[in-house]
């Protein structure tokens, strides 16, 4: 006899109830919604960098605004086509952001054969929406492919909200719809409707409107930054590092290390917790604001001091005892202990940690700026409360580069320490 | 009692933490090549004795002395010179596992050499061929160049066994050196320490978790029970009934063949 699930026969089908059929309703909305918002996705980024550059090459080669170019229907269909496309032949924005990537049913990678068909049946299946209901849906089904994680070896992967460059990247599309968006309301008559729209789309206009001009001076004030938090980082590792010795839990035993533990963790919890803009104004305060990037490098510096010694010291706290025992056991002094027992346990995170912290520190630097702590930060500030729009537009885009640039080095660094 | 090579005198050890007594009014002499298991319930005192032989844990009470020179009253810097003659492995290896297999050796010399030298890792040539050839004596020769964590149990095992042998010991502790391995790997390690004992005359204290291993290679076995002696001798006497008084009236003893 076959075993039927229980309650197969005696019980009415699941979907002849309402609570029965709003779940079957919301997985098909699921599943719906999944491919449809993959396809979506794409689209609208070959939308926005078609639009993007189009934009940018009129209005720096022409100086006039426009959008696409072609007449908007060809626009739709050729946006959508090109979505398909890159959805079906490369990776593509929608694929990277869910972690998936297309494969053959036994894993391979697929044969170009596939991606045709693939491409093909994507017409039939994703145009016409409903029919998605399918899972999985025709195109993947026709094809012999389907979507699988991506597998990083050793690491859990990260998803892309989770990580900074991901949202650096998410940030700088909303800014850029936010930005056409307000722009195509001026130049449209809509302005009328909302009289405030007008002032707003003059101010993210202007944003996006680079200022060459001050390009120079800015990049002097960005490498200042960049030192500022260098240094910061450099001297706070110096401090940091026998500190932290100080601050492990298992090396400091004894009724007097127990009490310069207790304050070192204290202290370092309380200097911690208080932002680096508040210890910026302290520092402006004390050095006076002649030297502002001393004063913004010295409450980095103090901030990352703080940070690190913990980190530092979690990390001693958690290393194996047994290879001290052994070392220890050979005769070796206490300096070749620390040496051969300790460092090779702790050297590859603690610079891992350093690396990190620097990467906080660049964009920390920036924001030490803003409260007159020197470097791009108060050029950005200048520029805000003198309502300098595009001068500001034009500094904000050099910090994005700049923290993205930093961030993805230090993430790749990190990842080959890891 | 003239050729005690190492005397035990009322050794206790009491853990501050927990307030454990570990070891208890502890007293025995070992002679100079003699190949004493240590066997006992977990928790027994075991590790914590041979700890104290060597000093990484500070007895309580009690005096060790070992070739004539009372080792609990030594300061730091003559404990060290001390040290050095005894070598120590480890039921979990305790290897530099990032490092190459024949710098974990090398470690095994930093009890004779100068701080300065041991800090810019300036092993003598001398020292890189025994590291060598030692290596080549626990069959690791080819792996010398391989990181330490790239080595099955086995062999991180033997590693050991090769820094030890740097040391030139006298006196080989060994706490529980083969409880992570299976059997037939455990009774290769075991014979290497077998061979370090008739060959080279090192005296060895091992703990042992199976008494089929202890009887086999043991030429003398000593039994705790919450950090008491309660059995020694030699491996032939231990019977049922000593078996049941050591390790509990529930106890069965296993083979590992
Ligand atoms: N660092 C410590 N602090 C407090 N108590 C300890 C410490 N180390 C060991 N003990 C206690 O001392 C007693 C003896 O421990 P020991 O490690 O010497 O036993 P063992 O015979 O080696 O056991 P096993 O076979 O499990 O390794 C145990 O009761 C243990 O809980
Ligand atoms: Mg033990």
């Amino acid at each position: 006899m076959r075993d039927y699930p229980e309650g197969y026969l005696s019980e009415r089908p699941s979907w002849t109830t309402a609570a029965g059929l709003a779940d079957l309703v919301s997985a098909k909305l699921t599943v719906v919604g999944r491919g449809l918002s993959r396809s979506l996705l794409d689209i609208l980024a070959v939308a926005l960098l078609w639009v993007l550059v189009t934009y940018i090459y009129l209005w720096y080669g022409h100086k006039i605004y426009g959008y696409t170019v072609i007449p908007w229907w060809l626009f739709g269909v050729l946006t959508v086509e090109l979505g398909a496309l890159w959805g079906a032949f490369g990776v593509s924005p929608a694929q990277r952001l869910s972690g998936r990537r297309l494969v053959r049913e036994d894993g391979g990678s697929p044969r170009l054969s596939q991606r045709v068909v693939y491409w093909l049946a994507w017409h039939v299946s994703v145009v016409p929406v409903l029919t998605l209901l399918v899972e999985p849906p025709l195109h993947e089904r026709l094809s012999g492919l389907r979507f699988e994680r991506v597998r990083t070896t050793g690491a859990a992967p990260i998803p892309w909200y989770r990580t900074s460059t991901g949202l650096y990247t998410a940030g700088v599309m909303v800014a850029t719809v936010v930005a056409a968006i307000g722009v195509t309301v001026t130049w449209t008559n809509l302005q009328r409707l909302i009289s405030d729209a007008w002032r707003t789309a003059k101010f993210w206009q202007a944003l996006v409107s680079p200022d060459t001009s001050i390009l120079q001076a800015s990049f002097r004030d960005l490498i200042v930054t960049v030192f500022m938090a260098v240094m910061a980082t450099t001297f706070s590792v110096i401090v940091a590092v026998p500190l932290s010795f100080l601050a492990a839990r298992n090396l400091m035993k004894g009724p007097l290390g127990r009490i310069v533990y207790t304050l070192l963790r204290g202290t370092m919890s309380i200097v911690r917790s208080i932002e680096p803009i508040v210890w910026a104004i302290v520092f402006l305060v004390w050095v006076t604001a002649r030297r502002a990037p001393f004063a913004g490098l010295l409450a980095l510096w103090v901030h990352s001091i703080a940070d690190l010694v913990k980190l530092y010291a979690e990390q001693l706290e958690s290393i194996n005892p047994g290879l001290i025992e052994a070392i220890t056991s050979t005769g070796a002094g206490r300096l070749s202990v620390l040496r051969y027992a300790v460092v090779p346990q702790i050297i590859n995170p603690y610079v891992s940690f350093t690396l990190y912290r620097w990467d906080i520190n660049i964009r920390m630097a920036t924001v030490v700026g803003v409260v007159g702590g020197g470097g791009i930060g108060q050029r950005l500030y200048s520029y805000v409360s003198g309502q300098q729009w595009s001068l500001a537009g034009t500094v904000m885009l050099m910090i994005v580069i700049l923290v993205w640039a930093i961030d993805y080095l230090s993430a790749r660094l990190r990842a080959k320490l890891a | 009692m003239t050729d005690a090579y190492l005397r035990i005198e009322d050794l206790t050890k009491v853990y501050e933490r927990g307030q454990v007594v570990a070891l208890r009014d502890l007293s025995f002499t070992v002679a100079k090549g003699e190949f004493l298991v240590v066997i006992g319930l977990s928790g027994s005192g075991k590790s914590t004795l041979l700890r104290c032989i060597n000093r990484l844990i500070e007895p309580t009470r009690g005096k060790i002395v070992l070739d004539g020179v009372e080792i609990t009253g030594l300061s730091p810097s003559r404990m060290r010179r001390v040290r050095r003659r005894i070598g120590m492995i480890f039921q979990q290896f305790n290897l530099i596992r990032r490092s190459t297999v024949i710098a974990n050796t090398l470690t095994g010399r930093l009890g004779y050499m100068p701080t300065w030298k041991a800090m810019i890792g300036l092993f003598s040539q001398d020292d890189r061929e025994r590291a060598l050839e030692n290596l080549a004596r626990v069959g690791l020769r080819e792996k010398a160049y391989v990181r330490a964590d790239e080595l099955s149990g086995g062999q991180q095992q033997r590693v050991g066994i090769a820094r030890a042998l740097m040391q030139d010991p006298e006196l080989l502790l060994a706490d529980e050196p083969v409880s992570a391995l299976d059997p037939a790997t455990s009774h290769s390690i075991m014979q290497y320490l077998e061979w370090m004992n008739r060959e080279r005359g090192v005296t060895v204290l091992a703990s042992l978790h199976f008494l089929s291993l202890a009887r086999r290679y043991g030429t003398r076995i000593i039994a705790l029970k919450d950090g008491q002696l309660v059995f020694d001798g030699p491996p032939k006497l231990i019977d049922n009934a000593k078996f049941k008084e050591i390790y509990g009236e529930d106890a069965e003893e296993v083979e590992v063949r």
